[in-house]
């Protein structure tokens, strides 16, 4: 007995358990529709900077007039959402609605844990623009309703340009690569500031090129890192890189880039419209520095392709409030609300008619080309395996622009890229 | 942690065994034990709470752990709560697949180092514990204590920063002090560099342990011993090869063991540090299980994976549990 105890002591210490999630449930959904919705509160998982406080505030207020039921904002990172949002969908009481991006979405579609939006579609989704609306349709059912669209855009700091005496905006990439040279000779600022693994960015030059990430080989979908458009758009990404002190191994959020351009000491860095918000708020005299452009393309006719990142909303298949959801779903995606959330945020909105909320905004003004000219990631639901921490893709580029050859590199994380889209649902 | 503290006492040192009290006589134990069975029952009843608790708490999770190991379990079972049994599917999957076995040799070759380590240094401060005047010994224990009780995250973070590529103290030193190659030097690019910089702290956090149970250890051995040896002509090393050495023996076993163990599934330093970077290449077995499992979203194939790490510490560990169970048959 003592000594069936003593080693079960040991074992049990050694154990690296995994906590199980038991437990089943059927979807009993008890929806009475309107006459319920009132003293209910619906949960919002919106992501990090994209709902402004003003807006949330205006729809808030908006929503619980009219239904008299609560509204509930909760902010979540990006960092790691995958598993929190599979997570959040097997419970029995979800969030209700969720903000899902638009490369993610097919991924969740599949997996059954999205409410099938068919009717809101019908009812206000008419003349949602149809690229924006692409992402949200698996096997033919609307999966969520699209929410906006953004794509990068240069921000600069005017006053370091002022200072290498550069008078106007780059209009090619062979201008923007001379001046950023000339500011790396003529003043002590960090030309550009580009981590190793902007991964997005690097997604957008693959677009410009004409290249694809992935490819059918039969009925499965393998890695494409190995074509030559994709090495062609890493060297360009290596050439921007080569102006950037940032390190080859981290991406854009670590730290974050805003913040880093925030200390004044860099000329410029690719992010998204909203990020000179970031900036601002970690340096408010930056504010008057800030400008925008197009990232530029091999000609002046046509922008650098850009990665469309954007944001669906959908609703939790097992949550209990599913008109409740809906009715959000109608106030926030009204002209009216959506059109307030172009304006505050300059992101293009999910219908081309509000598009005229962006006049004025310099970073959607700069935004707006590339948008015409951009692409996603493969809308399929194997995709989102592959983003998955620790994404090959970065890997990939980490090992370029540390010397590597793009076709060596790329062969050395193909086998995790076809591995991660073969895996079964 | 809670293991350590457990494991010590069945260590069995020479001031457990001396300690023990001299059996009692055959009468009072038969009178004592027969009327109602109740004295015979009692310790049982004792270990009863701490039993349960290790079985709810690890027990349960571990069949639970169990069963997912031969499902096929991915967001969307998950998401619908389906059960799909796929037998040995997940550890054959695991166990042929092209990584497995690498992070197996990666793990050991990671603990033999720290565990290597961190007993040298350990022991060594331990004997100077023991040497040391009261106030040197007051100041070393307090910092040791210190130490051990940083917490894991706290003390990764701390590192991550000394060795930070851009605003770290370690390059700006070694800068300074004249190696200008290192004053950009990325800590986390390399194997290597990383692992060193994850060795370096475990090493740190582990040594507090080691030292201060072996200082405990040198309180037990009789002064008697030390002059009987040095009548006999016993130079320095010889005293402590024949005197010092047979008492600590059993110490060092225990805490080499223990150390093993917690080094081997050391989890929050290594992934902290580096998330199992660069390119997965520091990944040990418990952060390639949480990797494949919970990062990737392969739920079953994680807990094929983190069965199997038990499986390969029980196998590096099973020295040392052999010998304790033939001690205690010894004794029986």
């Amino acid at each position: 007995m003592k000594r069936k105890l003593a080693s079960a002591i040991v074992i049990a210490g050694m154990m690296v358990s995994v906590a199980a999630c038991g437990g089943n449930s059927g979807n009993d959904s008890k929806d009475a529709g309107p006459e319920s919705w009132k003293g209910q509160t619906l949960t919002v998982w919106t992501m990090d900077g994209s709902a402004p406080p003003q807006w949330s505030k205006d729809v808030q207020a908006a929503f619980e007039k009219k239904t008299g039921a609560k509204l509930k904002f909760e902010t979540q990172k990006w960092d790691g959402i995958q598993q929190k949002i599979t997570t959040a969908l097997s419970e029995d009481n979800p969030p209700d609605v969720l903000e899902v991006g638009n490369t993610q979405t097919p991924a969740y579609a599949a997996t059954g844990g999205l409410a099938d939006l068919g009717d809101l579609k019908r009812s206000i989704g008419a003349d949602w623009t149809a690229s924006v609306s692409k992402s949200s349709v698996y096997e033919g059912k609307q999966y969520a309703a699209p929410w906006y669209f953004a794509n990068r855009v240069v921000i600069y700091n005017k006053k370091i340009w002022a200072q290498a005496g550069i008078k106007s905006t780059p209009k090619t990439r062979d201008e923007f690569l001379k001046d950023l040279d000339t500011i790396g000779k003529k003043t002590d600022a960090e030309p550009i500031y580009l981590p190793g693994q902007n991964w997005y960015f690097l997604d957008g030059l693959i677009v410009g090129q004409g290249g694809d990430l992935v490819k059918k080989q039969g009925d499965k979908y393998v890695s494409n890192l190995a074509d030559p458009k994709v090495a062609a758009a890493m060297e360009i990404y290596k050439k921007y890189a080569a102006y950037s002190k940032a390190p080859k191994d981290k991406d854009e959020a670590n730290p974050q880039q805003a913040a880093v351009f925030a200390k004044g000491k860099t000329g410029a860095f690719i992010g998204m419209g909203w990020e000179a918000a970031t900036a601002v708020q970690a340096n408010k005299s930056i504010e008057k520095d800030l400008g925008y452009f197009t990232i530029p393309g091999a000609t002046a006719d046509k922008p650098e392709g850009v990665f469309l990142g954007g944001s669906n909303l959908a609703v939790a298949q097992n949550s209990k409030k599913q008109s409740l959801a809906k009715e959000f779903l109608k106030i926030a995606l009204s002209d009216q609300y959506e059109g307030e959330l172009a304006k505050l945020s300059g992101v293009i909105p999910n219908k081309e008619s509000l598009e005229s909320n962006l006049k004025g905004n310099a970073a959607a003004e700069a935004a707006a080309p590339g948008a015409a000219v951009g692409g996603t990631t493969p809308l399929i639901p194997e995709w989102a395996a592959v983003e998955n921490t620790p994404n090959p893709i970065k890997s990939y580029m980490t090992a370029v622009l540390n010397g590597k050859a793009p076709a060596a590199a790329a062969k050395d994380v193909e086998g995790q890229i076809n591995q991660r889209l073969a895996q079964q649902n | 942690m809670s293991v350590q503290t457990e494991g010590t006492d069945t260590a069995g040192g020479p001031a457990v065994r001396e300690g023990r009290a001299p059996a009692p006589p055959r009468g009072a134990d038969r009178a004592s034990r027969s009327p109602a069975g109740r004295p015979a029952a009692a310790p049982y009843l004792l270990l009863l709470p701490a039993l349960l608790a290790t079985l709810v708490l690890l027990g349960w999770p571990l069949v639970k752990n169990g069963m997912l190991s031969f499902q096929n379990l991915n967001p969307r079972q998950l998401i619908q709560h389906l059960t799909e049994w796929n037998g040995f599917h997940n550890y054959q999957q695991v166990l042929t697949g092209p990584d497995f076995w690498k992070v197996v040799e990666r793990s050991v070759l990671f603990t033999a180092a720290n565990v290597v380590l961190i007993m040298l240094f350990g022991t060594l401060i331990g004997l100077l514990l023991a040497r040391l005047g009261k106030k040197m010994r007051l100041t070393l224990l307090v910092g040791l204590v210190l130490a051990w009780a940083m917490p894991v995250i706290a003390a990764t973070t701390v590192y991550q920063w000394l060795f930070a590529q851009r605003f770290g103290v370690v390059n700006w030193v070694l800068d300074k002090l004249g190696w200008h190659s290192m004053a950009d030097y990325n800590w986390m690019g390399s194997q290597f560099s990383t692992f060193s910089v994850i060795v370096l702290l475990i090493v740190w956090q582990s040594i507090p342990f080691v030292a201060i149970n072996l200082y405990a250890a040198t309180t037990t051995i009789p002064k008697e011993l030390y002059e009987a040896a040095s009548l006999d002509g016993a130079g320095a090393w010889q005293s402590f090869t024949f005197v010092t050495l047979p008492f600590l023996r059993p110490f060092l076993y225990s805490t080499t063991f223990l150390e093993v163990i917690w080094v081997f599934k050391a989890f929050p330093q290594v992934f902290a540090m580096n998330e199992g970077g660069p390119d997965r290449l520091t990944e040990t077995l418990p952060i390639y299980a949480y990797v494949e499992g919970v990062g990737n979203q392969h739920f079953g194939v994680g807990a094929a994976i983190s069965f199997l790490t038990i499986l390969v510490l029980l196998v590096i560990t099973s020295y040392y549990l052999r010998m304790v169970l033939k001690q205690e048959e010894d004794e029986l």
